[in-house]
């Protein structure tokens, strides 16, 4: 340090001499005290301005201390299309998200000769998402749903999420079966899921694992209370549990095919209803009418059909994203023992889908909604993104369950159905929706098959 | 569980029982035979880092040899009021060995984590060893300082740490005020006068005092260090005779670094003898004498006796005696909006 100085002075004192050289060399000898007298001067003034220019260096590192500090401790308070509204600790390790989706409907059935079914405008899903992030781990999500004119809650689980390859989740959320039900609510291209839906659960309580690898592998397995088709439940009626895993790989990195992801789920558990909540379900077309029920008897409840035995599904599934073109497809088997009085059976329900949807305006067309290339703004003269859907898909009751476990007068044996659609992505949050749905049955009217519907659904959904 | 045949859910039962019996005992004989090693985290002020290293390694030779327990003893050192605020946010502390009073009452206080009466709990209020402060300068005294009055002089460059972070900062400043009190005329009014003109003269605040230290030492900025008496010393012992001085002023204070387990820490991790067992070792002969070789002045009176040389002789007056106690201090001084805030304005 001191050597630095005196090798800053010596270079000053040096230029200086040099400068003024001819000069110095022309005084007398009587000016020698002045020049001490300036070299003192000159040293005092180089050891100032040294000293200045260590206090700046060390109040700048002081400074950038105090800022990195200071960062540590700063929340941030955020609003954005990924994560709503958030207010997050510095270290990212305590996060509060406030997120939610809202979708208003006008629903109208261009042929309704079944039942005079009104035309009406629905409230069909309205949902707050609070999420909360706990230390490194840790976080809990609870989302309820308003719509219908209802309150249910469907999501609030606890979630520690170890390492990308392994989470554990504990609550009641979606199980892992059901491909179309796994996908939010906000990003299905028709206003109601296929008919393969029909034979999932929609949420369940249980505890699952889950984890992925490099986004070529993820894995989901659980034990739950074993809800049934199409229920969101709340409890269990026996004390068998249910187990559900699902696999789903993306095989191909690179590529025209890069977008291809294959999945098989399941799920087995043995259930036994009752009179009162026989663990069955009925199922419903895409205008959400029920076209198939189990036979019940109010007066003689031992008539009731009820779920005993074991109940099994398996549900191979895929997805392929090419460019601006996805295609999804689904497949389910759904297998029941049932009893009503002193008959049982093995009841075998299948459905399958295929469904695609193309985007004009050129964006993916991935397994989530996308962000639309150029969201809707006026004044940039920019619309946003319009997506074209169309879909297929079947339902098949088990021959077997006519006439003992269900009236075919009422119940219909198959039904098929016909979606087409076109949405209008606004933004990120904002859509708009069109479809049409064309669903015909076999059975399940006095005589003949229960009359063909024509369904059509406008939506608004805001989503943040 | 109907879905698992009763002889099996049976034999998971027995299995399960087996396993836990099994544990249990094992479990058992492990902890009959040697104790469970044990972890402490000692939170002390920024001077004390070879002083409890030192302490750390014959404390657990000795507590080995006592019980056959092993200890592991964290450090964590900082400004004085710095690590009592991280100790009431959380930090797990089984000790505390803070620069002053006031940030341990915090803790007990704020934190609720240690009895209100920890100051009586061990001897000498709570203060194993004192230290004082002192002046230290560069060889040959440059800018001849001598005593407090030198410090307001024009172009006199004063390195000191902060008082709100730094507890031995704190010290400086109540020791520089306690001297312009005791000058002719002098009063609250005079000595307020006096250290804001004091604090015009100082460029830098670090946070605690070895970042202080560090800066006059190492960095080379400034003239003159308002130091801990220990740390003015091992800063001589570290660089050498020939380049640092100290001036003992003709007042100084007497600074008592109190010390005390952290109650509900210990009490939850399972530490509490250990950790009183490690204070109470601070006024041993052996723990004394450690203190001693660091340069802090021990309470132990064959023990000061034996260092008495390496230690100016200084007049000393005392918190209590001059400010009423630390939290008088600490609002008079150092609360926001006190002297300090009014006297000291950043970048001018």
């Amino acid at each position: 340090m001191r050597a630095v100085r005196q090798w800053v002075t010596s270079i000053v004192l040096t230029t200086a001499s040099v400068g003024v050289a001819p000069q110095v060399l022309a005084q007398s000898s009587a000016a020698t005290d002045n020049s001490i007298s300036d070299t003192s001067s000159l040293e005092a003034r180089v050891d100032a301005l040294d000293q200045q220019i260590r206090v700046l260096e060390r109040l700048r590192a002081l400074a950038v201390d105090s800022a990195a500090a200071a960062a540590k401790t700063r929340q941030s308070a955020t609003a954005n299309a990924k994560d709503g509204f958030s207010l997050k600790s510095a270290d990212g390790q305590y996060s509060l998200k406030l997120r939610g989706y809202a979708q208003a409907d006008g629903r109208f059935f261009a042929s309704d000769a079944v039942a005079a079914i009104p035309d009406n405008f629905l409230l069909r899903r309205a949902r707050p998402i609070l999420e909360v992030t706990v230390g490194q781990y840790f976080g809990f999500r609870i989302m309820p749903d308003f719509g219908n004119g209802q309150t249910a809650l469907l999501d609030a689980y606890w979630e520690g999420k170890f390492d990308p390859a392994f989470s554990v989740r504990a609550g009641k959320f979606k199980p892992p079966i059901g491909f179309e039900r796994l996908q939010s609510a906000t990003d299905i291209s028709f206003g109601e899921r296929g008919l393969p839906t029909n034979l999932a659960p929609s949420r369940d309580i249980g505890l699952q694992i889950a984890g992925e690898a490099s986004g070529v592998f993820e894995y989901q397995v659980g034990i739950f209370n074993g809800a049934t088709d199409l229920a969101s439940a709340d409890g269990d009626l026996n004390d068998s549990k249910d187990l559900a895993a699902r696999v789903f790989v993306q095989p191909i990195r690179g590529g025209a095919l890069q977008g291809l992801g294959l999945g098989l789920s399941g799920s087995t558990g043995v259930e036994q209803g009752n009179a009162t909540a026989t663990d069955l379900s009925g199922y419903r077309s895409a205008s959400q009418q029920t076209f198939f029920r189990y036979r019940t008897d109010a007066v003689a409840p031992e008539n009731t059909v009820i779920a005993e035995g074991r109940r099994s599904r398996l549900s191979p599934h895929a997805y392929l994203g090419l460019g601006s073109f996805g295609l999804l497809g689904e497949y389910i088997v759904n297998r029941q023992e049932v009893r009503r009085a002193g008959s049982v059976a093995t009841l075998t329900h299948t459905a399958w889908q295929a469904s695609g949807s193309f985007f004009l305006t050129g964006e993916y067309a991935g397994f989530r909604s996308p962000t639309p290339r150029k969201p809707f703004d006026l004044t940039a003269g920019t619309f946003g993104a319009i997506e074209l859907a169309a879909r297929y898909g079947e339902l098949d009751i088990d021959d077997e369950a006519f006439p003992l476990f269900a009236n075919s007068a009422s119940a219909s044996t198959k039904a098929r159905g016909l979606g087409l659609g076109v949405n209008w992505h606004l933004n990120k949050q904002i859509k708009v929706l069109l479809s049409y749905e064309h669903t015909t049955f076999d059975g399940g009217a006095a005589t003949g098959d229960r009359a063909s519907e024509d369904f059509v659904v406008t939506r608004f959904q805001h989503a943040f | 569980m109907r879905g698992i045949p009763t002889t099996m859910r049976n034999r998971l039962l027995a299995s399960g029982a087996l396993i836990a019996t099994l544990a249990a005992a094992t479990a058992d004989a492990a902890a009959q035979g040697a104790p469970k090693p044990v972890n402490l985290l000692n939170v002390s002020y920024d001077p004390t880092r070879e002083l409890y290293e030192e302490l750390n390694h014959e404390f657990i030779r000795y507590w080995k040899g006592k019980t056959g327990q092993d200890v592991r003893i964290r450090q964590s050192h900082g400004g004085s009021g710095k690590q009592g605020r991280s100790v009431i946010d959380g930090l797990q502390a089984d000790v505390v060995t803070l620069a002053v009073a006031y940030d341990i009452d915090q803790i007990a206080e704020k934190g609720r984590l240690i009895a209100a009466d920890w100051q009586g709990r061990l001897a000498d209020n709570s203060s194993p060893y004192t230290s004082t402060i002192v002046l230290l300068v560069r060889k040959g005294n440059p800018k001849g300082i001598k005593d407090w009055g030198d410090l307001v002089k024009p172009g006199v460059s004063v390195i000191t740490p902060n008082p709100k972070t730094s507890g031995g900062a704190r010290w400086n400043y109540l020791a520089a005020w306690a001297w312009a009190l005791r000058q002719p005329g002098g009063n609250d009014a005079t000595a307020k006068a006096f250290v804001a003109r004091l604090y015009k003269n100082v460029p830098v605040l670090d946070a605690g005092a070895r970042g202080s230290t560090t800066t006059f030492v190492e960095r080379g900025i400034g003239d003159v260090l308002l130091a801990w008496e220990n740390e003015a010393l091992l800063a001589i012992k570290e660089m050498g005779p020939g380049k640092l001085e100290i001036v003992a002023p003709s007042v100084s204070i007497l600074a008592e670094p109190p010390v005390s387990v952290v109650d509900r820490v210990a009490r939850k991790r399972g530490t509490q003898p250990v950790a009183e067992a490690y204070l109470r070792y601070l006024y041993t002969e052996v723990g004394q004498e450690i203190a001693a070789k660091n340069f802090y002045r021990p309470r132990l009176a064959s023990v000061a006796a034996k260092y008495e040389s390496q230690f100016p002789k200084l007049t000393l007056v005392t918190v209590d005696g001059v400010f009423g106690g630390w939290r008088k201090a600490q609002a008079a001084h150092f609360a926001d909006g006190a002297s300090f805030d009014q006297i000291y304005q950043p970048g001018r």
